[in-house]
């Protein structure tokens, strides 16, 4: 066996580290063979999504390597670069991978020794370390619906042969009211003329937001975010990638999530008082959420706190919930982004890690989750033993049974956004309104448009985030705002991501018509009963 | 059988009433059962009817007073088929008279009762839209010319009995079962129009100012709740434009119905002619799908509309109504002509053509006949093309909507197609008697 040789991937700024290797080789230095150099600009723009992508393809370690503490070429490109090293670490370590086979150094152009000295260092502690657990993808078998089925048969099963190109679903469509270059109808249109290429190569492809709304309103039926969906894989599966946001990263993380042999570290959330169990008959599955919580620190939302608070509702109505220690992505965002093989891995794993815990419920706080692991691993894998519920659903239901009881009234106004998974996709509009309603003091105000009507928050399953879904936010905002409530609260932690994200940056409206407050359902229930830190103004006796 | 041949026919819509008058005037004793307290249907409480833009009502009122007044006719108004046995050329045929606790004979339809009745209701003959009393009249029009108990709102005051110079209010009537002996039944129940509620993005019954066509048709109507003025049904202004929206629940697969319902582009394109008559002033927009004018003089009217009266024709099922600050309504639509993503802003009223479906209570008809009823609620005839009037039980035939989507002169001429079948098997019958004798 031959001896294992670590692979290192560098990403050196042009300035200092680059031009320090450089230096080395010019020096005749020696080190070792394991790196492979890529040249950036600025260690600045290295992306979380770089590196992970590194690992997904192989690599065992990342070296990043800029200028010195004010020495940047940009001025304070190596302060950003700092920044998201220690987010990106603090990634790896959630997944396992570990945060010591990623490395950010300051190297100078005139440190060619310490250049060769670092990869020295760095080849030994990795060969110690041993291999990445990241497997290179295999092929699996690919699922139902993929490959082997031709537009026409996709047109077929998605019910659009029936097209009228009535045009309801582009003037019901949000992106096609701001970017008429995509429009579900065009789209169906063009497919229907068997134009195979010019739908798959089409940008606006990437550009739907299988939020649902065409689909609900289409009158004959056609399944729009299906149809999508399918032509995404085929696309996918062509070559063609799509337009994703940040950079593709939390792609990267299901993938990673997907093709990992190690465990990840992903319950130090939880916090010491509450309880959880290995095995039981309810299981709470918290999805990305740790991840998020590392990835979106930056835009004030905390959303360990979701799961932290759904944990502490169930534990106070005395429910010791199963929380798994290497539970998996769901799979949504692959899902709906082409990448269906991968999907179909993360499923199976879900699936066999749920069926061993005895869990006939699950739970989740998520409704990508909750579509995914009630609808999606149906459709793709068959039926499955456990029932899945949604917080709001199951909380509605522990309020029914009276097993909350909430500490005081909350004197606030609550607008609340649907979520188009929750809601268009599966049909719950009722138990977050029964859920908010019951606590004392909360007052409902509707959105203009709600339920069925109601306007999806502008990114779903992390594809493109550009002009259009800023404008949709803050259309969105505004019209809560308009409302006079002054708390915006969703079922969804995605719809409070981009939220929050769109109020995070420089606004194009005054900031007092679109700013309000946003907070998950589940952390306002155990706010209300007192589970969770509780802001002053919330409690107003 | 008695001495005259006798036929039930159920529904005095104008496709039973021509049935009726048919079979009447050919000396067949004719049993004409309606179940709302007023023979005339859908007819009666439409304004116009196209493309002759003839007064409906003063086609169709002579019409029903011939069934009234005829020697040959019965009329059995407020009424329910309970069962039916037998045979062609010997049915027996239960049926509930409902009590009206007004005696048919004495009331003389002066109507001041009503007047006096303190209980108001929505009318729904007016589709709910204007109001009437407890004890009242669907109609001027109404055949039989005689006042109803609604018994359901009613107070027992007895104020009606007290100013009844007739004497006819009675509130003792008992329900009453009828037993009939008929050679042969005709079916011509009509239609109802789908309620568009549930196709939440239109804003019906949540938005006053969004109806369906039937009841702009009463909105509209002289004798309808505004006296026919043209006014924002929300608030009572002036409307300065109206838009219509073409199959709604119609010619879809998830809400309302699968099929056309063959008159909606016509009766808009008539609904926007009386807008033009009734006020110049007013935009009218169409937003139609496929435009279905194929009958006689169809195209013609609407090529009218276009180049006379100015209505607006755009292809396009609209996305979604909202209401606009000023509480106008904008329409959002995707010209699919053009492949424009527009909206319609200041619209005052929008008209659903909501799709018009066979009657629900159907199903319980075709049970009682031991017939069958198609998917879509259609009675089934044993023969599309050859055999359009036939069910598959011998002397049993039906006509108009409820047979298949159809307008006023095609259901005319199909009641006479029923009625002319009715009577050739009851003539075979007869001969067979005559035979074996």
């Amino acid at each position: 066996m031959s001896e294992y040789n670590p692979r290192i991937v560098g990403f050196l700024c042009n300035w200092c580290g680059y031009a320090g290797a450089d230096l080395a080789g010019t020096s005749r230095l020696s080190y070792p063979t394991n790196i492979r150099i890529i040249r950036v600009m600025c260690s600045g723009r290295v992306e979380p999504a770089f590196i992970l992508n590194a690992f997904e393809n192989g690599a065992d370690g990342v070296l990043v390597a800029g200028c010195h503490p004010g020495d940047c070429h940009y001025r304070s490109g190596n302060q950003h670069a700092e920044k998201r090293i220690e987010k990106t670490k603090k990634l790896l370590d959630l997944l396992g991978i570990g945060s010591d086979r990623l490395r950010l150094e300051w190297i100078s152009a005139a440190e060619a020794e310490k250049f060769a000295s670092v990869i020295k260092d760095f080849t030994e502690k990795l060969r110690s370390k041993g291999p990445s657990p990241i497997c290179k993808p295999t092929p699996v078998a690919l699922v139902q619906h993929n490959g082997t089925e031709s537009v026409h048969d996709v047109l077929k099963r998605t019910n659009a042969l029936y097209c009228q190109e009535c045009g309801k679903c582009s003037s019901s469509c949000p992106i096609t009211r701001l970017d008429p270059a995509y429009s579900p109808r065009i789209a169906v249109e063009k497919a229907l003329m068997g134009l195979e290429d010019a739908v798959l190569t089409d940008k606006g492809l990437w550009s739907c937001l299988t939020c649902y709304l065409c689909r609900q309103r289409c009158p004959l039926d056609i399944e729009y975010d299906e149809l999508i969906r399918t032509c995404r894989a085929k696309a996918t599966a062509n070559g063609i990638v799509g337009n994703c946001s940040h950079e593709g990263v939390l792609y990267s993380l299901s993938r990673l999530m997907a093709n990992s042999e190690t465990k990840q570290n992903r319950l130090g959330w939880i916090p010491q008082e509450a309880e959880i169990a290995k095995t039981g008959d309810i299981l709470y599955y918290v999805g990305c959420l740790p991840y998020f919580n590392v990835y979106f620190d930056d835009i004030g939302v905390k959303h360990v706190e979701i799961a932290q608070s759904m944990l502490k509702i169930l534990n106070a109505a005395g429910i010791k919930p199963v929380v798994l220690d290497n539970e998996k992505c769901c799979g949504h965002d692959l899902s709906f982004s082409g990448d269906l093989a991968g999907f179909e891995k993360l499923a199976k794993m879900n699936i066999s890690d749920i069926e061993k815990s005895r869990a006939s419920t699950v739970v989740t706080t998520c409704p990508e989750c909750y579509r995914t692991l009630k609808l999606g691993y149906e459709e793709y894998l068959g039926k499955q033993k456990f029932e899945v519920l949604h917080a709001s659903e199951f909380i509605a239901d522990l309020i029914n049974n009276g097993k909350i009881k909430f500490a005081g009234k909350i004197a606030r106004k609550v607008s609340y956004q649907d979520p188009c998974r929750l809601g268009r996709h599966m049909g719950v509009y009722d138990h977050p309104r029964k859920v908010i309603t019951s606590i004392p003091g909360v007052e409902l105000i509707e959105m203009e448009r709600n339920r069925q009507n109601a306007i999806c928050c502008g990114v779903s399953a992390w594809m493109g985030c550009g002009r259009h879904s800023k404008q949709m936010q803050m259309e969105r905002l505004a019209e809560a705002k308009s409302t006079n409530a002054d708390l915006l609260v969703t079922a969804c932690p995605k719809c409070q991501i981009h939220f929050n994200c769109a109020l995070s940056e420089k606004l194009p409206v005054e900031r007092k018509d679109v700013a309000i407050e946003t907070m998950d359902l589940s952390v306002l229930v155990a706010k209300a009963m007192n589970l969770m830190p509780n802001s002053m103004e919330m409690n107003k006796k | 059988m008695s001495e005259k041949p006798s036929v039930l026919v159920i529904g005095g819509g104008i496709a039973g009433i021509q049935a009726s008058l048919d079979l009447a005037g050919r000396g067949f004793q004719v049993y004409l059962l309606e179940e709302t307290p007023t023979i005339g249907g859908r007819m009666a409480q439409l304004d116009k009817t196209f493309p002759t833009m003839d007064c409906s009502i003063c086609i169709l009122a002579p019409k029903m007073m011939e069934c009234f007044r005829h020697p040959n006719i019965k009329l059995l108004t407020y009424s329910e088929l309970k069962e039916v046995k037998g045979g062609v050329g010997d049915f027996q045929v239960k049926i509930l008279r409902k009590p009206r606790y007004v005696n048919e004979t004495k009331c003389t339809g002066c109507a001041v009762c009503a007047e006096h009745c303190p209980v108001e209701v929505p009318n729904d003959f007016d589709m709910n839209l204007g109001m009437r009393k407890a004890i009242y009249m669907p109609m001027p029009q109404a055949v039989p010319r005689c006042m109803t108990v609604d018994k359901e709102n009613c107070i027992e005051c007895k104020l009606c009995t007290k100013m009844c110079q007739a004497g006819a209010v009675d509130f003792t009537q008992q329900p009453q079962d009828v037993d009939l002996n008929v050679g042969a039944i005709i079916i011509a129940t009509g239609f109802d129009q789908y309620d568009p509620s549930e196709i939440v993005e239109y804003g019906y019954k949540k938005n006053k100012n969004v109806l369906t066509a039937l009841e702009f048709e009463r909105w509209v109507c002289a004798s309808g709740p505004v006296g026919g003025h043209l006014l924002r049904p929300g608030d009572g202004g002036i409307p300065k434009r109206i838009a219509f929206i073409q199959c709604v629940g119609s010619r879809g697969r998830k809400f309302g119905a699968p099929f056309c319902s063959s008159v909606c582009c016509m009766y808009a394109t008539k609904e926007a002619l009386i807008i033009r008559e009734h006020a110049p002033g007013v935009q009218v927009y169409i937003f139609y799908n496929e435009l279905r004018a194929f009958g006689k003089g169809f195209h013609e009217f609407v090529t009218r509309a276009k180049e006379e009266y100015g209505v607006n024709y755009i292809r396009s099922r609209p996305g979604e109504i909202r209401e606009e600050s000023t509480k106008s309504l904008s329409i959002w639509y995707d010209d699919t002509l053009t492949r424009e993503i527009k909206s319609l802003g200041n619209v005052d009223l929008v008209v659903l053509c909501s799709a018009l479906v066979p009657r629900t209570g159907n199903k319980k008809l075709a049970e009682i006949m031991g017939i069958e009823l198609d998917d879509c609620g259609f009675f089934k005839v044993t023969h599309p093309f050859l055999a359009p009037v036939d069910t598959p039980v011998q002397g049993i035939y039906v006509c108009g909507y409820c047979q298949s989507p159809k307008d006023i002169p095609d259901s005319v001429a199909q009641a006479s197609a029923a009625a002319a079948r009715a009577a050739e098997a009851l003539a075979m019958i007869k001969e067979q008697k005559v035979g074996g004798s």
